[in-house]
């Protein structure tokens, strides 16, 4: 096709939306819930599980040493511990430093501290957090391997439970979010079924005086593009205004941050772009297929 | 030039609209098809545009073989047609030159050649003053006119006119089929289907007359008010 043809349909396609203007207000409208609708789910999933993982990162596992375990002991100990897999970091307690600010936090109660003695009853500690808690076992297991250890306090169940969270939270996110993509499917699919059907004279009128299909689909294919590219700009300004009025008002949540982690919560600026490319080119693309795609009942005449 | 040997046309539904029909209308000609309501004028119409396809027998239209024309080919067949209809089927967003130049674009004819084409045509038609007009704001024989000027842009070899006077006064008919002898006469052929046996009558020439699917009637009827 000649240049100066595809510019006779590009204008025509954004000739269209203006002549079918309800129409296309009401493809903009479905498209904006629509993009809404799997947008949202899917940020509302990667909070959720972005959480669970600041709740995870909390988690750690307590290595008491045996009490003659001696300093250099202790550093090979340590630098042994770092070369395990699933390390995300580890820090040394050690039982004088843990001793002295277990006096301080117990300041009332002096008197027991003062039939002590200078005995101190606390050990040594690693304290490991590690970068996958569905791997915890494993880890633990790979720890008691090391010599001079006394015990491994590890929080199995809590982590069992976040696990299964995670699994749980997975399966309905992913059906939620398959729902809504369904959902916005059909809805987009009876809109533009509906902006063609008003249309499906001119359809065939082009088919009789020769059109070819290509000719007919382009002009559609432009005005769900550009309708589809609006929705995803409207979807984007009202995603980004409500998201961040949430994350304020979870920022002023002391008790659900300390729970969650600080940084738990993806800040909007972190994702606008994917958010932006996400919504502006899934906008344009459903648009200009749905569009194109709803002619093939009336070209085939 | 149409031609159909032994065409018949038998739809899902177990009607046969066209039995053993065979039929040639060379370049040039003017015909009349004329038949009551379900007699197999609108299976004729359907055939020549390659809508529907034969059950038997063989179809061509301006040297094209429809029976074995792929679709992709379809678009170039229907360039060679210029196609009136009864309800005018124009498009009502469009202006009347919009109506008319649209057929040009589709065809990807330059720029230059349509802002030329297009008033001549509509000069043809005397629809000069109307170019701006939107089809709501025009009378029935108007839009019949931007209809048949549709047709004509395109500079096609024949013209079908599905019952185009139809929806229009019996006093404008007149000026609608005398539109079509004067475009025959420029060596278009024309095949005009209709169902009113008064205006055959009256203008006369080539009559094909279909009943019940099958053609019986096909010659030369002098006119009885028509001066060619």
């Amino acid at each position: 096709m000649k240049l100066n043809g595809i510019r006779y349909l590009i204008e025509q396609g954004v000739e269209n939306i203006w002549k079918n203007r309800m129409m296309a207000f009401a493809s903009f409208c479905v498209l904006l819930v629509s993009l809404l609708l799997v947008g949202t789910s899917v940020l509302a999933y990667q909070n959720i599980s972005s959480m669970i993982g600041g709740v995870e990162a909390q988690n750690e596992i307590i290595v008491y040493m045996n009490d003659d375990t001696d300093a250099d002991k202790l550093n090979e100990i340590g630098s042994q511990i770092l070369t395990l897999p699933n390390i995300a970091d580890v820090q040394f307690y050690s039982k004088e430093e843990e001793y002295l600010a277990l006096k301080e936090r117990m300041a009332d109660y002096d008197v027991l501290f003062d039939a002590l003695g200078d005995d101190n009853p606390l050990v040594d500690s690693f304290r490991i957090k590690v970068e996958d808690i569905t791997q915890m076992n494993k880890t633990v297991s790979q720890l008691q391997q090391l010599e001079h250890i006394m015990k491994i306090n590890a929080p199995y169940e809590f982590v069992s439970f976040l696990t299964q969270l995670r699994v749980i939270l997975s399966w309905v996110m992913g059906a939620l979010i398959a729902a809504m993509a369904i959902v916005a499917i059909v809805i987009i699919s009876n809109t533009t079924r509906t902006s063609v059907y008003a249309r499906r004279e001119e359809i065939q009128i082009m088919k009789y005086v020769g059109a070819t299909d290509a000719f007919i689909r382009f002009p559609f294919f432009i005005e769900g593009m550009i309708t589809g590219f609006f929705a995803g700009c409207g979807a984007l300004v009202i995603t980004w205004l409500v998201y961040d009025a949430i994350v304020k008002i979870i920022e002023n949540q002391v008790t659900l941050l300390s729970i969650i982690g600080i940084g738990s919560i993806i800040p909007f600026d972190a994702i606008y772009l994917y958010v932006a490319l996400a919504y502006l080119l899934g906008g344009a693309l459903i648009g200009a297929v749905g569009s194109a795609f709803s002619t093939r009942k009336y070209i085939n005449v | 030039m149409v031609e159909l040997k032994d065409v018949s046309v038998t739809y899902s539904s177990g009607v046969d609209a066209l039995e053993h029909v065979s039929l040639k209308i060379n370049d040039g000609d003017f015909a009349f098809v004329v038949g009551a309501s379900g007699a197999g004028k609108s299976t004729l119409i359907k055939l020549l545009l390659k809508e529907i396809d034969a059950t038997s027998g063989t179809v061509t239209v301006n040297g094209y073989q429809l029976n074995t024309l792929k679709k992709k080919k379809i678009p170039e067949l229907r360039r060679t047609i210029g196609i009136v209809f009864q309800d005018f089927r124009l498009i009502s967003s469009m202006t009347v030159y919009d109506n008319i130049a649209f057929v040009l674009r589709v065809i990807n004819s330059p720029k230059a050649f349509i802002r030329k084409r297009v008033p001549y045509v509509m000069g043809l038609m005397g629809l000069k003053e109307k170019a701006h007009a939107y089809p709501t704001e025009l009378s029935g024989g108007e839009m019949q006119r931007v209809a048949i000027a549709r047709a004509l842009v395109n500079d096609p070899k024949l013209i079908i006119a599905d019952e185009p006077t139809g929806n229009i006064d019996p006093e404008l008919s007149y000026e609608i089929v005398g539109l079509l002898k004067t475009i025959n006469m420029q060596g278009t052929t024309v095949m005009m289907v209709t169902h009113e046996h008064e205006l055959v009558k009256r203008f006369g020439g080539r009559i094909i007359s279909i009943t019940d699917g099958q053609i019986v009637y096909d010659d030369i009827m002098e006119g009885t008010d028509y001066e060619t």
